[in-house]
């Protein structure tokens, strides 16, 4: 294989045999996706399809795919396709495969490779259509709307992507290349039938108390900043370029990027500054919806003032406005629909019921008082810490005929509790603190022995015997901290340094399928049997005090499979198996966004969406 | 006539209640014979009076704030909802009707705004100061006929507006701008300024966006009330999600109440300014 950047033909006869016969051989080929045996995978994208390696197009000279640059060799301008991904979409290497005409022995004259390329043209957009969902609040319901539109675009046999600039949470997940993003991105990406990357969610940044936050870029922790670092230097030096290539390359390789907002795009203390909402879909040239939810009242205000605090310039970008999450006998809206449009001259173009018992995760922490808990009655506790994470972890069990979840922070509210988690956090130290101000711990191991102690990431580390974080990289704090001791384990923090993996495996003893993903910092070393046996190899993860009932592990999303659930739900006294339903977490998943899709097929002109015209005649 | 100011929100849940309650607490403690008041309450949290009448627990622990005995007049209406759509009406304090979808009629409307007056006379007889809360937001267009409670009450009785929004959901600016826009110039006339509630961090952050709204408004931001967890009497659903577990502890839960707001009382001061609120009652 040769570097494709250096594919340039000269003009020698010898170099157009030498083309039409790659092109000859290309063909005979097939369609052959991703090409991971060759050294220069992936030039373009991880998801790049090889099979026209050697572009029968070039040189097309169109500026929407490709550039002139100049040669490294001869210093003349040469015709580079490094950007282009549009013959790397598997889509378009197919339809161009099957109206590929004979190769000539000088390869394909210039009429036929335009006759090709309008051919393909009409068929797969060069530079995908942008539309994004911004919200007048938090929780209007962007995310989810998102996903829907995702999944719905999708269903019509669009190539979709979702993308968020920055994103701001707790909950996040590892992607199969060890990239981390927003736990919501990634079911964006599901419903959109895309894989999860980190140019989903190329800023990414995590809250670990006080003002500093880790930022994640693409995937990989950067560093940490504090918000006035974030703003004053981040944002205006380093962000525009992260933003821009990872949004360019999305925009090459779909028909429809979803982008969602952050927020309000109306924080005006944060004019200029704000990478998230408007400036993004002016970047994108994106056709802008507004999410605004009913629930709370005051809809409408919201909605005009957020419209009216925007320019001029950034207003027109609305299509419109969505009303969401309306309940069903809400009363007439009729007046107020058209006041919207005669005051910003933006149309309200749906109102969306409230959609119940969805089974999806949700985006943040400030939502964890309105995750239905279940009904059952064995109560599992999650202690409520203050910098907990990924408690999507706890969707699954809460699921669970006869179960119910609640987060506790207090110690009379572990009284009737039947099993005990103590989840991750972003801070492991600070929270040990709180767990022993705030009496938790005294509860903890007063419970303990009596009920199931699960301890996850964060929480696993605090059930071990000590934290030794020597170099301080919890923040301030003490540098060696006794653990609860419910576990023969240590953990150390002797690095800036982050797993993030993917990882699946089985149970140590009895087997049964597990698979979850690592996020943490330090390392936990310890005596206790392991809890997991992870692929490929059978490394040992996680302790099982067997004795005490304790158990302590690294996996993230570990209740996503029955197997897990049942175990730990098996050693809560008075259960039923029964009760126990095997239930498959990622089936309810999708069923709630087929019906999330459904409804926006209902309630959206998603066609006159895709024009640009959604409230046309 | 007594002295008065009304506390209206962008959303429900923006803080009223609170609000309310708080300034009730700080005015009494100046001395001022200041009563709550709320024409109608949307809630199945309710309080029997000394003389068997039922009225809104919010009301009555704003009366408690006080240091008055909670009366029906403080809240003369009270919609139970008893799912369906239909609702108990409880007026001044005594089962009145059911009223289902539709039934709130102009005559109904007509009725209900008459106790309402009636109510209000009777609560500010003799008194220095009525703090009175608003109930939702105050610019939802379709309900502006049968509104019993926000401006309809303001401009009857000409009392000035405080307007209450909370940034914990973000685009608090365009809350707080859209209502003003969706009011008439007489409604417009009627606020005086607004507060932002429920605020983390260094309040400086919002500096530049504060100057926008006062200038496109001509009116003053007159607090930025940081977010402080404190237990209050749940108003509705919305209210149970927010309320902070953890113990009741032994012990009389109204004292406990009371030491919450003057602990949250303790924690805004500096954040608002109390001068400029007791120079618009």
């Amino acid at each position: 294989m040769i570097n494709p950047t250096e594919q340039v033909p000269d003009d020698s006869e010898e170099n157009y045999s030498k083309y039409a016969e790659v092109l000859r051989s290309q063909m005979a080929r097939g369609i052959i996706g991703g090409n991971h045996e060759c050294p220069y995978f992936p030039c373009h994208h991880p998801d790049q399809d090889c099979t026209f390696c050697y572009c029968p197009l070039y040189p097309c000279e169109d500026t929407a795919l490709g550039e002139f640059v100049t040669s490294g060799r001869t210093g003349g301008k040469v015709w580079s396709c490094q950007k282009c991904m549009w013959m790397h979409r598997g889509d378009v290497a197919s339809s161009l495969m099957v109206i590929m005409p004979e190769v000539g022995p000088r390869g394909l004259d210039r009429q036929t490779r335009s006759r090709l390329k309008r051919d393909l043209e009409a068929r797969h957009r060069k530079r995908a259509k942008a539309i994004m969902v911004l919200g007048a609040t938090s929780g209007a319901g962007k995310s989810l709307l998102v996903a829907a539109l995702c999944r719905a675009f999708r269903e019509r046999g669009l190539r979709v992507a979702p993308f968020k600039s920055q994103n701001m949470s707790l909950n996040s997940m590892v992607t199969a290349d060890g990239e981390e993003i927003a736990r919501i991105q990634d079911l964006q990406a599901r419903a959109a039938g895309t894989r999860p990357r980190g140019d989903l969610n190329p800023i990414l940044l995590k809250p670990k108390g006080g003002v500093t936050s880790q930022v994640i870029v693409e995937g990989r922790p950067y560093k940490d900043l504090t918000v006035q670092e974030y703003y004053s230097d981040f944002v205006p030096n380093e962000a525009p370029a992260i933003i821009a290539r990872n949004l360019d390359r999305l925009m090459r390789m779909n028909d429809v990027v979803v982008i969602e907002g952050a927020g309000s795009p109306a924080e005006i203390n944060l004019r200029g500054r704000d990478v998230a909402n408007m400036y993004v879909a002016k970047l994108a040239k994106a056709d802008c919806l507004l999410a605004v939810n009913i629930d709370w009242g005051g809809a409408f205000a919201y909605a005009i003032g957020t419209l009216m605090l925007l320019d001029e310039e950034e207003r027109k970008l609305f299509k419109g406005v969505l009303i969401n999450n309306m309940c069903p006998g809400g009363g007439s809206l009729g007046e107020s629909l058209e006041l919207v449009k005669a005051t910003t001259g933006v149309p309200v173009l749906a109102v969306l019921p409230h959609v119940p018992s969805l089974y999806l995760p949700v985006e943040d922490s400030m939502d964890l008082d309105q995750r239905p808990g279940g009904a059952g009655s064995t109560i599992v506790a999650v202690i409520r810490l203050p910098m907990i994470s990924n408690f999507t972890d706890f969707d699954a069990l809460s699921l669970e005929e006869g179960v119910s979840v609640i987060y506790a922070n207090a110690p009379e509210e572990l009284e009737t509790a039947d099993a005990i988690i103590l989840p991750g956090t972003k801070n492991s130290v600070q929270d040990l603190l709180w767990l022993r101000e705030s009496g938790v711990a005294s509860a903890i191991l007063a419970k303990a022995g009596k009920v199931p102690v699960l301890g996850i990431c964060g929480g696993y580390q605090m059930l071990g015997r000590r934290i030794s974080d020597v170099h301080g990289l919890e923040g301030e704090g003490p540098k060696e901290m006794d653990g609860l001791g419910l576990i023969d384990a240590v953990t150390h923090f002797d690095s800036y340094d982050k797993r993030t993996v993917q990882v699946s495996g089985s149970l140590a003893i009895g087997g049964g399928e597990v698979r979850g993903y690592e996020i943490h910092m330090g390392r936990t070393e310890g005596s206790e049997e392991p809890l997991f046996m992870l692929d490929p190899d059978g490394r040992a993860e996680g302790s099982w005090n067997r004795e005490g009932n304790v158990m302590g592990t690294y996996l993230h999303g570990a209740f996503d499979l029955p197997a897990f659930r049942r175990l730990f739900l098996s050693m809560v006294e008075h259960r039923h198996e029964a009760e126990s339903a095997g239930m498959d977490h990622e089936a309810k998943i999708d069923s709630s966004l087929d019906r999330l899709a459904a409804l926006v097929e209902e309630h959206l002109d998603l066609d006159a969406l895709l024009r640009g015209d959604p409230d046309g005649p | 006539m007594a002295r008065r100011l009304m506390v209206q929100g962008v959303t429900s849940g923006a803080g009223k209640t609170t609000l309310t309650a708080a300034l009730c607490r700080h005015f009494r403690r100046q001395g001022v014979d200041v009563a709550p008041f709320k024409a109608q309450n949307v809630s199945l949290n309710s309080f029997v009076t000394s003389d068997g009448k039922e009225m809104a627990m919010s009301q009555a622990y704003q009366a408690w704030a006080c240091g008055l005995e909670p009366s029906s007049d403080m809240n003369p209406i009270l919609i139970k909802p008893k799912g369906n759509g239909q609702c108990q009406v409880v007026l001044r304090g005594r089962p009145w009707r059911d009223l289902g979808p539709g039934e709130s009629t102009p005559r109904v409307i007509g009725t209900l705004r008459e106790e309402v007056l009636e109510a209000f006379r009777d609560n500010a007889l003799g008194r220095e100061m009525l703090l009175i809360e608003g109930m939702g937001s105050p610019v939802e267009m379709n309900l502006k006929e049968k509104d019993v409670s926000n401006m309809w009450l303001a401009k009857a009785t000409r009392s000035p507006v405080l307007l209450v929004g909370d940034i914990e959901k973000g685009g608090v600016f365009a809350g707080i701008y859209g209502t003003y826009l969706l009011m008439d110039e007489e409604e417009r006339d009627l606020l005086k300024g607004f507060v932002i509630n429920r605020f983390r961090g260094d309040a400086s952050i919002l500096g530049k966006g504060i100057e926008e709204l006062e200038s496109r408004m001509d009116m003053p931001c007159l607090g930025v009330l940081p977010l402080v967890r404190f237990s209050a009497p749940a108003e509705d659903s919305l209210d149970m999600t927010r309320r902070p577990a953890g113990a009741t502890g032994s012990g009389d839960m109204r004292q406990r109440w009371m030491l919450e707001l003057d602990r949250l009382l303790e924690k805004w001061e500096g954040a608002w300014d109390l001068e400029k609120v007791s120079r618009l009652v």
